[in-house]
């Protein structure tokens, strides 16, 4: 074959191609933005748990909220079918609460409506997030991950008075 | 061989096209950015 | 060359039979989706199905694995053995090695729905464990995989040959794509293999006492991802390689078609973790770094907007089409196929903005789990790809059966409803997730439901309703074609786009294997070998089976 090879990039598409660049570069300095700069983190590994004793020993044998100092919170918060233990909590606005959620049988989701808190729980695993909530008011926590029958129904509430 | 086949396609610009997908892009800024804009609204998780 | 080529009946009767399986598997499975969309509307029909059908998770499973992984691995390998085939202008090197893998992917099927219509694998699609299906619905996933990997291995003996045959030439576009394709969707799939074969099936039999459902999860997102574009790269070889031609003119660039179709090889599997942002076994840092790759496989798809576009540009001026966008209006509207397409691609424009928001790391926390999800992939993968399909098969069907597709004006309608539904479906789906509504719940159930959440569910239903009226609309037509007695015959010329520049062309670096190959391999394991290492050294097997439904 003798055909003149090249790569025959329409001066149209190659403008194009940079602005993609520019443009996915933009996002990602965003995302970086919100994530290092204004703190607004995913978890990260954490701590490895026993899902078939977690329920009898160690800190979800007992979930609830933990005050370390005030305005500063743990709050261990135990998954199983089909509900969350404990089932309302209630702390004064301005806490800092650090989320500690297990699962002692299949997986489930946490998500704090009206927050940026939304994990996956997964047995053997510990979910981990902190956030500060200055909003008094009822903030629900459901299940977002498909875990059985009544799924639907596994729900909770947090009280920020 | 393809000597005028490039001819034959010098005339075509794709103008249409650049004005579809700016209009594409500006959509993507507009959306992507508004739920950019309720992630920022709804505080900090470390 | 390529005119004068025609598949054997025996080809043809092949393709054919993919189609059935696979199109049977659809008009299943989208049985279920009015349910679900009433049920969130507040219409639960799902008492009256008793005891056929137990409950709303048996039918979203039967949705599920039947639209979305069943009905897009029959129609992609019936597909591509046309688009292999057909572009290398010679029959399969080892047809029964083909058939092999199809009466495989049979069984497979069959294995799979067994345990699915009895309620004993009412596990979501995804099927996490520790919940803990019958072992044959596992069984029957991985005949499915492999059967497909039977098919795959017999096009590369197929190309290999065409290769000893034809030294130095282009490997034709819609051949190229279709092996590449393939060869993506064999690497994505260890990760699936891994996960059943070395803890769910021997777990489900009880050889072993329990499965790492984090470990799993790894598993299971590193083909999860790749399998989106496992569904997309087809629709992909139709829009750069076919669609062009039906909408009367060329590929805009051989040259880029072929550079995105490598670099969705390349980038398409090590990024799997941006489905797992909100995981707690998985580091931070890792989720990041898939996050900036997920950003890169996006730019393809950029490419793919251009090269699309323009083609089409091309054709509607060639049509007579004026002005800035007048060339819109001047494409074959009238045509089935390529409104099908059209529309497909239209919608996608929204599937990418939403998937460019899932992939964004920390905004991810947003929608993560929420209905916004499935409002997301109902755009790409019911949309973008579905609508593709059965564009295809507008002309596919008559080419393979001879017999002139059942009145082309309700198959143009058919495709306008789905588009129609789908937009108010989809758009209730983004809103209400960006509320707070949950995915994967029946929510007519819930009791945490604020009042601001109803108008939208309610737009789910209706949009819901449109869409089965549009996907069954699509099956009576294709039925209606197929099997017709008396059908005047049809003369269908399959739609293979010339490109603008000779293909010879195009540098010879974009056909070439083996240093993309070593790319692929090397990316994966710089992405994934130090987690998947960690993940699997630090393995632990703690997870008994539940089954809670």
């Amino acid at each position: 074959m003798t055909t003149k090879q090249s790569m025959h990039i329409d001066p149209y598409e190659k403008n194009w191609i940079r602005l993609s660049i520019g443009l996915l570069v933009m996002f990602a300095a965003a995302v970086a933005v919100a994530g290092f700069a204004l703190g607004i983190q995913v978890p990260t590994s954490e701590q490895r748990v026993d899902p078939k004793t977690v329920a009898e020993v160690g800190p979800w044998a007992n979930p609830g909220l933990r005050e370390l100092s005030p305005g500063k919170y743990e709050a261990y918060v135990l998954a199983q079918t089909w509900q969350f233990m404990p089932r309302e909590m209630t702390v004064p606005a301005g806490s800092e609460i650090t989320f500690y959620i297990t699962s002692k049988d299949v997986q489930h989701g946490f998500k704090l409506q009206d927050t940026n808190l939304n994990v996956q729980i997964v047995p053997g695993q510990v979910s981990k997030l902190t956030i500060t909530i200055d909003e008094p008011g009822e903030y629900t926590y459901i299940c977002t991950e498909y875990c059985g029958l009544a799924h639907a129904a596994m729900f909770g509430k947090l009280i920020v008075e | 061989m393809a000597g005028h086949k490039d001819s034959e396609h010098e005339e075509f610009h794709p103008k249409g096209t650049i004005v579809v997908l700016l209009i594409f892009v500006l959509t993507l800024i507009i959306l992507w950015g508004s739920v950019y804009v309720i992630l920022l609204s709804r505080g900090v998780t470390v | 060359m390529l005119e004068n080529y025609e598949l054997s009946p025996g080809e043809k009767k092949f393709i054919g039979w993919h189609l059935v399986f696979g199109i049977l598997a659809l008009s299943i499975g989208s049985l279920f989706g009015p349910l679900q969309a009433f049920e969130h509307a507040g219409l639960d029909l799902y008492p009256y199905l008793q005891p056929l059908f137990k409950s709303y998770y048996q039918g979203l499973t039967l949705h599920g694995v039947l639209n979305a992984l069943v009905f897009t691995t029959f129609f992609i390998t019936g597909f591509l053995t046309l688009t292999v085939t057909y572009g290398l202008t010679r029959p399969l090197r080892y047809p029964k090695l083909n058939a092999v893998g199809f009466w495989m992917m049979v069984v497979g099927l069959v294995t799979t729905a067994v345990p699915l219509l009895m309620d004993e694998a009412s596990v979501l699609y995804t099927f996490y464990p520790p919940m803990q299906a019958h072992w044959s619905f596992y069984l029957g996933l991985t005949l499915v995989v492999v059967g497909s990997w039977v098919e795959g291995w017999g096009f590369y003996y197929t190309y290999y040959a065409w290769r000893q045959e034809n030294k130095g030439v282009r490997t034709p576009f819609i051949s190229f794509s279709s092996l590449i394709t393939m060869v993506m969707w064999q690497i994505a799939t260890l990760g699936i293999a891994a996960e059943i074969l070395t803890m769910l099936l021997p777990w489900s039999l009880g050889w072993i006492d329990g499965a790492d459902p984090q470990l799993a999860r790894t598993y299971f997102w590193f083909t999860g991802h790749p399998l989106v574009y496992f569904w997309l790269l087809p629709a992909y070889i139709s829009w750069y390689g076919m669609l062009p031609k039906q909408a009367g003119g060329k590929l805009f660039s051989d040259s880029l078609a072929r550079l995105a179709f490598w670099l969705f090889l390349l980038l398409s599997v090590p990024l799997g973790f941006h489905h797992q942002f909100v995981d707690p076994g998985v580091p931070a840092g890792w989720k990041f770094l898939h996050a900036i790759l997920t950003y890169s496989v996006f730019l393809p798809s950029m490419l793919t907007a251009f090269t699309v576009v323009a083609s089409l540009e091309y054709a509607g001026r060639q049509r007579g089409g004026k002005g800035l966008l007048g060339w819109i209006r001047a494409l074959p509207w009238d045509d089935p196929s390529v409104t099908a397409q059209l529309l497909a691609a239209i919608l996608f424009v929204f599937g990418g903005i939403g998937g460019l928001t899932n992939a964004s790391y920390n905004v991810n926390l947003v929608i993560h789990n929420t209905a916004w999800v499935p409002g997301h992939f109902h755009l790409t993968v019911a949309s973008a790809v579905t609508m593709s399909f059965m564009g295809i098969s507008y002309w596919l069907i008559p080419y393979l059966t001879g017999k002139k597709l059942w009145k082309p004006k309700w198959a143009v309608i058919q495709s306008w409803i789905w588009f129609v539904g789908m937009i108010i479906f989809s758009n209730a789906m983004h809103v209400v997730g960006l509320l707070g509504a949950p995915r994967r719940t029946p929510l007519g159930l819930a009791p945490y439901i604020p009042e601001e959440w109803n108008g939208h569910l309610l737009r789910v239903g209706i949009g819901g309703a449109i869409m089965f009226v549009g996907m069954y609309l699509y099956v009576f037509i294709v039925a209606k074609t197929a099997f017709a007695k008396h059908a005047e015959p049809a003369t269908v010329e399959i739609p293979v786009a010339e490109a603008m520049h000779d293909p010879q062309e195009t540098p010879d670096w974009l056909d070439r294997w083996v240093p993309w190959l070593i790319g692929t391999v090397a990316l994966i394991l710089v992405a994934y070998g130090p987690q998947l290492i960690d993940q699997i050294a630090n393995i632990s097997l703690t997870s008994p089976g539940f089954k809670v439904w």
